[in-house]
């Protein structure tokens, strides 16, 4: 039984613990705990949230219930209004149709959006009740207080825009904007939670942001809160050490390679900034590098194509002092200087000697 | 001609789904299914890295997440004819019998029990269970303040509706339940698969997860947590609803349809002993495949993978001139959203020339589950409340199923690093071919590689046989054959047309290939 369910109404004391973790996964001072509490309390008239399925798969959906600290009825029932979810709500059809624009005539809601906005063949690749998603979309964005795109497609368009429906994110098509939406959008803010699929934690987290100060948490130039996009897995990766020392895995089925870096099977790492590894998923439990499996950059605008073929090395890599370097002339140098018994010190001056 | 009605969206499946049926006579007597969204992940895989597949298919849907992955994992082990080591197979099956229990019971309670329940029942609970008052409170709670989204609005209840304040605040119990055990199975897939949904470490060549023996711990307290909620709650539920409140719907067998069944084998408990058994993912699987034609009770035959067709007459896709219907290996996706007459982006599946209908009920028929034969011994008739029965069987069979196969793993664990990955080069060219039984009902997918790039990526997915448009023949999909008969009392309140596409669980993100009919010459009534 979900603990908030004892009771009619969540205490302080679970609004505390509500603001604390929301607090911290926003790396903002705890000393901000009772403005939270007070706002969360205040918000019995909790704030509309329409959420909208487009190109998608409902993965992040998916991942939303996945949450447990909230859990996800706490979360659906205390703290926001759901008014439209198209696999959580109990109406269909035009019941359906008629709760969407019930909330939009009350406007000043949180608009979620899951999944890419196709605008090939004017937007006929995805249609509810007989309209297109692009004109949903347009239709939801102008009443909206902010609009929160979530996941990878409906950020920058994911997987999607890699296939023929010119599948597009609401402000994004892949790295570069695409204005479609710009006079719907006006002046509101649009926070983009890019990854495959959303993290739970991160929407929680702009949400309680959102309802305690009224504002939005500082973007970077994506769109993404820095808090929590904004330093690279590379720098902070458990296996960084392993790239140093030149181990890498070269074949998943050599158990003496277990936990070296996953460069060689195409980590995007280097290029990939996220919070996975400290936030990590599922409650605090894995996260791909720890489940021995390359980051394929799905926080990133480039993801997919430009990231495929994910699992096969793909780019050139910059060492620190070094500058860009050939990877095949590191493997070549790492395996000469650790048949030396050289330490990493020597590789980084044997590479910059080669560079220069 | 009767009365048009269109329903759209329909809600708590995954995907986007419309359905549109004739009316006489407060009987349904015409149907069509159709899917509204497509994204063309089949023609976006073509000349990418083969090894992409699995990441990329997974992605088709996010609810029965990882089927793809595993599909297309066997189908490219296939292609490559790689050895996946026995902890490989492991992992793959611990992953997908996880996923296949909470599947059922969010099915279930989430995307279907609001179709059975006049929740609003709940605020009239009378009883002394302090959890159950609680809900009460809530609810009454939530009702004052005018605020009772996502369960209202909603189709009125009709008489089959369970009423009953205990009963349904137990229910809503339950369901609150559901969810937070949901929760919790996602945290115990992600020490295989790294993050939920979706999973990552599952390739070509195995899984690369190495879990450890205090992980592999702390995986089976979980699992046991997940066996205790299907075994005490989900299956009494269902089979109390099945057999009392619905009673009436399940011998009039609401939602009965094409009367053909068709399964794959999944769960392989060794390993292939062949390069013929990489598209299995193995031999000796819990569950066989196999197709029953033309009834319930006739016989199980064989599956012939090269009797497997698709036919493009209603869909929003292109063949070459003169062809009529193909092999997916050879298989085309050219999507033409203008096209003339079609109405779903779905293509349409066959078998031998016949629709088939996929999924538990499938499965059950096929491997002849004991509950099932002695229902219909009793005078349930295949449909809509049969699916849920058979859900709920086997879900008790995999996850019990699933405890020597944590053991197995914890020995190789205390023997050592986990290793459940078999490396191998890209091939220049091959084909490959992998199926599995996804929660849903048969998957399969298809691939030919050439120059070490996917020239062609094809499957065919559950949602796909059951939501299938006409062929071309003008043969109805199992969905729209199974709504002919289905009584719409009130066209206002369609509420017996949700119960039998939910019976389903339509996954329509992984159908389409689907769009809107604005060449539909039939003018329509909506019900507005």
């Amino acid at each position: 039984m979900d603990k908030l369910f004892l009771r009619p109404k969540p205490t302080r004391r679970e609004f505390l613990q509500i603001a604390t973790a929301s607090l911290a996964l926003l790396g903002l001072s705890q000393a901000l705990t009772p403005k939270v509490v007070k706002a969360l309390e205040a918000s019995s008239g909790k704030p509309s949230v329409i959420w909208l399925h487009g190109s998608e798969c409902t993965g992040c959906s998916e991942s939303l219930i996945n949450s447990l600290e909230p859990t996800a009825v706490s979360l659906l029932l205390d703290t926001i209004s759901l008014r439209y979810h198209e696999t959580l709500m109990a109406a269909s059809g035009h019941k359906a149709e008629e709760a969407l624009e019930k909330a939009i005539a009350e406007g000043g809601y949180l608009l979620v959006i899951e999944g890419a906005i196709p605008l090939a063949e004017d937007g006929l690749y995805c249609t509810i009740g007989g309209k297109t998603f692009k004109d949903i979309v347009r239709g939801c964005a102008k009443n909206a207080a902010a609009i929160i795109p979530v996941g990878s497609c409906a950020t920058y368009g994911g997987f999607p825009a890699a296939g023929p429906t010119d599948s597009v994110g609401y402000l994004y098509r892949n790295t570069k904007k695409h204005h479609e939406f710009d006079d719907v959008t006006g002046d509101k803010p649009v926070i983009n939670l890019p990854c495959c699929p959303m993290h739970p934690e991160r929407l929680v987290a702009v949400i309680v942001h959102y309802l305690t100060f009224g504002t939005i948490p500082p973007l970077d130039n994506f769109e993404r809160p820095i808090s929590m996009y904004g330093e690279l897995l590379h720098d902070n990766c458990e296996r960084r050490g392993q790239f140093e020392a030149g181990r890498f895995v070269t074949d998943w089925g050599d158990p003496s390679q277990n936990g070296y870096c996953l460069y060689l099977k195409g980590c995007k790492g280097p290029w990939s900034r996220h919070d996975c590894w400290k936030r990590l998923w599922n409650g605090r439990t894995n996260y791909c590098i720890a489940a021995n499996v390359p980051c394929i950059g799905c926080s990133e605008p480039e993801f997919y194509e430009r990231f495929s073929p994910l699992y096969d090395r793909q780019f050139d890599i910059t060492l620190p002092g070094i500058g860009k370097v050939d990877i095949d002339k590191v493997m070549a140098t790492v395996a000469a200087i650790a048949a030396a018994g050289i330490g990493i010190d020597t590789i980084i001056t044997k590479l910059k000697g080669e560079e220069s | 001609m009767g009365q048009r009605i269109i329903v759209d969206p329909i809600t708590r499946l995954e995907g986007h789904l419309k359905v549109e049926v004739e009316v006489e006579n407060g009987v349904v007597t015409n149907a069509w299914s159709t899917g509204t969204m497509a994204r063309g992940v089949e023609v976006l895989l073509q000349d990418k890295d083969p090894r992409d597949a699995p990441y990329i298919t997974s992605r088709i849907c996010g609810v029965c997440e990882g089927v793809h992955a595993i599909a297309s994992a066997y189908c490219l082990d296939h292609a490559f004819d790689v050895e996946v080591p026995e902890a490989g197979r492991i992992m793959r099956n611990l992953y997908m019998s996880a996923q296949f229990m909470s599947d059922h019971y969010i099915h279930f309670y989430v995307l279907s029990a609001l179709d059975y329940l006049d929740i609003m029942a709940v605020a009239d609970y009378a009883g002394n269970d302090a959890g159950l008052l609680a809900i009460r409170d809530k609810i009454r709670y939530l009702a004052s303040k005018n605020d009772l989204s996502p369960f209202t609005p909603r189709y009125d209840p009709d008489e089959y509706c369970v009423n009953d304040p205990e009963i349904v605040t137990t229910l809503v119990s339950h369901y609150i339940k559901a969810v937070e055990m949901k929760a919790k199975s996602s945290k115990m897939r992600s020490i295989i698969t790294g993050v939920q949904p979706h999973p990552n470490s599952v390739m070509v060549g195995g899984c690369t997860a190495t879990p450890t023996v205090d992980q592999l711990r702390q995986f089976k307290d979980l699992w046991l947590e997940q066996i205790d909620f299907v075994n005490n709650i989900y299956i009494k539920d269902v089979e109390y609803v099945g057999t009392g409140p619905l009673l009436e719907l399940a011998t009039m067998g609401l939602g009965g349809g094409t009367q053909n069944y068709l399964c794959y084998p999944m769960f392989p408990q060794d390993d292939p002993a062949s390069s013929a058994d990489r598209p299995f993912g193995g031999r000796n699987h819990i569950y066989k495949g196999g197709a029953v034609i033309g009834g319930a009770s006739n016989a199980v035959e064989k599956v012939d993978y090269s009797k497997i067709t698709e036919s493009v007459e209603y869909s929003w896709c292109d063949y070459p001139d003169g062809v009529d219907s193909l092999h997916p290996s050879e298989g085309i996706t050219e999507l033409n959203a203008r096209k003339e007459n079609a109405y779903s982006f779905c293509k349409a599946p066959r078998y031998k020339g016949q629709p088939m209908e996929v999924g538990p009920l499938a499965r059950g028929v096929v491997n002849k589950y004991p509950g099932l034969m002695t229902l219909m011994e009793a005078g349930v008739k295949p449909g809509a409340v049969a699916r849920h029965y058979c859900r709920a069987v086997e879900s008790k069979t995999v996850g019990e199923a699933g405890l020597p196969w944590i053991d197995r793993l914890t020995e190789l664990a205390l023997a050592g690093t986990v290793v459940g990955m078999k490396d191998k080069a890209v091939p220049k060219s091959a084909e490959g071919f992998g199926v599995w039984d996804a929660p849903r009902g048969a998957l399969g997918h298809w691939i030919k590689i050439k120059d070490q790039r996917t020239k062609n990526y094809q499957f065919i997915v559950p949602t796909t046989w059951n939501a299938s448009p006409r062929d071309e023949k003008g043969v109805m999909g199992p969905y729209e054959s199974s709504l002919i008969g289905c009584p719409v009392p009130d066209a206002n309140n369609p509420i017996n047309i949700v119960r039998i596409i939910r019976s389903f669980d339509p996954c329509l993100a992984c159908a389409v290939h689907v769009i809107d009919p604005e060449s539909n010459n039939i003018k329509v009534h909506k019900v507005v």
